[in-house]
C-alpha cells in the first residue's frame, strides 16, 4: 500500500474491494493459515465428507518390491563382505 | 462521511454485523472520500453530528448519548487511519498503526461497557484483523529502514489479548454471550504469536480456555472456519511440543473439516500431519494424497519411497535436499526420526529374504544390507549397535548372539506391526 490506491480499483461492494491485493500480500508473504472464503460450509464441502477415513495413507513397509532382486543383490553384497573379511584377516 | 454513517444506521436497522464491520474496514470503498471529508480540527464534531443526525432519523433510535459517544470515538480513530492511508504520497505506517490501536481499543471499550451486542462482534473481528495487518506493515517499514523491531506487532498482540478476555469472560447468557467471539479472536492471536515466535503465549491462551470450558459452548457449535483454524494451530502447538498423539488428533480433524477448495490451508495442515503420522502410526502419505500439492509431493514423496525401500542413502540425501524448508517449517527433527523406520524396513527385508521360517540370521547379512543401502562400508560393531537400537525401540523383537555372530529373531511378530 505504498502507492495510493485508485478509486477505479474499487467495485460496488462496500467491503473487500479496495486494493485487497496489497493487504493480502502481508499474509501471503508469510505462508500462514489463510482466512477461508466462507465462514460456514456444509459437510459435503469438507475435504473428508462424513468424517470417514479415506485410504490416503499407506503402511511405511512395502511388501510389493520384495522381489528376487533384493535377495539376489543382497547375496552379491554378502560376497563383498566376505571378500572384505578374507582380505583383512 | 455521510454514506459511511448511513451504512452504520442501516446495519443497525438490519442487525447486519458484516455491514457494520465494513464501516471500519480498511478495504471500504468510501475510505478515501471519508479521509477527505473533514479535517483534524473538525473531525470530532463532524462525526458526532453525523451520527446524531442518523440516530435521530432512525425509528426507533439506535442508541443514546453514551452510545453515540462510543461510536464517535471509533469513527474518529477510523478517520485518523483513513487520512494516514490516503492523504500522503507515502503511507505513514506509524500513524496508521496509532489510529488502528485507538480504533481497536475504542471497540473493546464499547463491548466492555456493555453497549454492544453479539451481532456486533464482527466489528471486533475486523478491528483486530486489521490491527494485526497494520502492525506487521509498520514493523516491516521500520525494518526496511534498518531498525530490527517487532514492537508494533507485540503491541497489537497485547490489545488483541484484551479482546480475547472481553469475549472469554462474558457472563451473559449463552445466546447473548460474547463467548461466541472467542475462537475467532484466539485464531488471530495464534497467528500473531506464531509470527512473533512466542509459542508459549499461545499455550497460555489454551490454558485460559481450559479454565473456562464449563460455560463455553462446544467447539463444534462455532463456525467451521473458526474450528478448522483453531484445530490447525492446536495441532502445530502439540507438534512442536512433541506431543504427536494430540497433534494427530487436532490435525486430522482440521484436515477432515477443511473446506475442500482451501488448497493452501490443506497444504499447511498436511505439512504437519505427514511427519506426525510417520511417528504415531508409521504411515506414509500415498501418491494420490500428495498429487494436488506439488511442493509437498516433491519433498515428501521421495522420502516416502526411500522409507519403503529401506534406502538409507536416498533418505539422507532427500532429507538434506529439503533441509532448508523442513527446518523453516520445524519438521526437520521429526523427519530425521524417519531414518529409524527406513532401517527397520531394510532389516525386515533381510529377514524376509532369508526365508520366512528362518529366525537365526547372521549379523553379516544385516551388515551387507546396511553397507549396500547406505553406500558406506560399515563395521560389524556398528551394525550391532543399529540392531540393538532397533530392538530397544521395539521395531525388532529378538536378540544378538555375539559369539555366534547371529541375530536371533522372535518366532512370531519379529517386526511388530508389519505383518511379519
Amino acid at each position: 500500500m505504498s502507492s495510493k490506491p485508485t478509486a477505479a480499483a474499487a467495485a460496488a461492494k462496500p467491503e473487500d474491494t479496495k486494493d485487497p491485493k496489497t493487504i493480502k500480500k502481508v499474509l501471503d508473504e508469510d505462508d500462514e493459515f489463510e482466512d477461508f472464503p466462507a465462514e460456514e460450509w456444509e459437510e459435503d464441502e469438507t475435504e473428508v465428507p462424513g468424517g470417514g477415513k479415506p485410504n490416503l495413507w499407506e503402511e511405511s513397509w512395502d511388501d510389493d518390491d520384495l522381489s528376487e532382486d533384493f535377495s539376489k543383490q543382497l547375496k552379491e553384497e554378502l560376497k563383498k563382505v566376505d571378500a572384505h573379511k578374507t582380505g583383512s584377516s | 462521511m455521510e454514506s459511511l454513517i448511513r451504512a452504520w444506521r442501516t446495519a443497525h436497522a438490519e442487525e447486519n454485523g458484516k455491514l457494520l464491520a465494513s464501516t471500519i474496514s480498511l478495504t471500504n470503498i468510501d475510505l478515501e472520500e471519508f479521509a477527505y471529508s473533514t479535517n483534524s480540527a473538525r473531525v470530532a464534531e463532524d462525526i458526532f453530528r453525523t451520527l446524531e443526525y442518523e440516530n435521530n432519523s432512525a425509528r426507533p433510535k439506535i442508541t443514546n448519548k453514551t452510545g453515540l459517544e462510543a461510536w464517535a470515538e471509533v469513527y474518529i480513530a477510523y478517520w485518523k487511519v483513513a487520512q494516514a492511508l490516503e492523504r500522503h504520497d507515502e503511507v505513514e505506517w506509524g500513524q496508521v498503526f496509532t489510529g488502528m490501536k485507538d480504533l481497536t481499543q475504542a471497540v473493546i471499550r464499547g463491548f466492555q461497557n456493555g453497549l454492544w451486542e453479539v451481532w456486533q462482534l464482527e466489528v471486533l473481528y475486523t478491528a483486530c484483523k486489521y490491527l494485526r495487518y497494520v502492525a506487521i506493515r509498520t514493523d516491516e517499514a521500520k525494518r526496511t529502514n534498518g531498525e530490527d523491531t517487532w514492537k508494533s506487532l507485540e503491541d497489537a498482540a497485547r490489545i488483541i489479548n484484551r479482546a480475547f478476555n472481553v469475549c472469554l469472560n462474558d457472563r451473559a447468557e449463552l445466546a447473548q454471550s460474547r463467548k461466541w467471539g472467542t475462537y475467532y479472536i484466539i485464531n488471530i492471536l495464534f497467528k500473531t504469536y506464531f509470527k512473533l515466535n512466542a509459542i508459549t503465549l499461545s499455550k497460555n491462551i489454551l490454558k485460559a480456555l481450559v479454565a473456562n470450558t464449563t460455560e463455553m459452548p462446544d467447539l463444534l457449535d462455532f463456525r467451521t472456519s473458526d474450528v478448522v483454524t483453531f484445530k490447525y494451530y492446536c495441532g502445530v502447538i502439540a507438534f512442536l511440543d512433541e506431543n504427536y498423539v494430540k497433534a494427530e488428533e487436532h490435525l486430522e480433524m482440521a484436515y477432515q473439516l477443511c473446506h475442500k477448495d482451501a488448497q493452501k490451508n490443506k497444504e499447511l495442515i498436511l505439512t504437519y500431519l505427514i511427519p506426525t503420522k510417520l511417528l504415531t502410526r508409521r504411515q506414509l502419505p500415498s501418491a494420490s494424497l500428495l498429487k494436488p500439492y506439488p511442493l509437498l509431493e516433491s519433498l515428501f514423496l521421495p522420502l516416502a519411497r526411500c522409507i519403503k525401500s529401506g534406502d538409507l542413502r536416498g533418505y539422507d540425501e532427500n532429507l538434506a535436499r529439503g533441509e532448508d524448508w523442513f527446518v523453516k517449517k520445524r519438521i526437520f527433527l521429526t523427519l530425521e526420526r524417519g531414518r529409524d523406520i527406513t532401517l527397520r524396513n531394510l532389516f525386515r527385508k533381510v529377514y524376509l529374504a532369508a526365508g520366512e521360517s528362518k529366525t537365526r540370521i547372521p549379523v553379516d547379512h544385516f551388515k551387507a544390507a546396511v553397507s549396500w543401502k547406505s553406500g558406506v562400508e560399515i563395521e560389524t560393531e556398528e551394525v550391532e549397535c543399529y540392531l540393538a537400537n532397533m530392538i530397544y525401540k521395539g521395531y525388532v523383537k529378538g536378540y544378538i548372539s555375539r559369539e555366534k555372530g547371529m541375530v536371533v529373531l522372535s518366532g512370531s511378530n519379529a517386526f511388530p506391526g508389519t505383518g511379519v
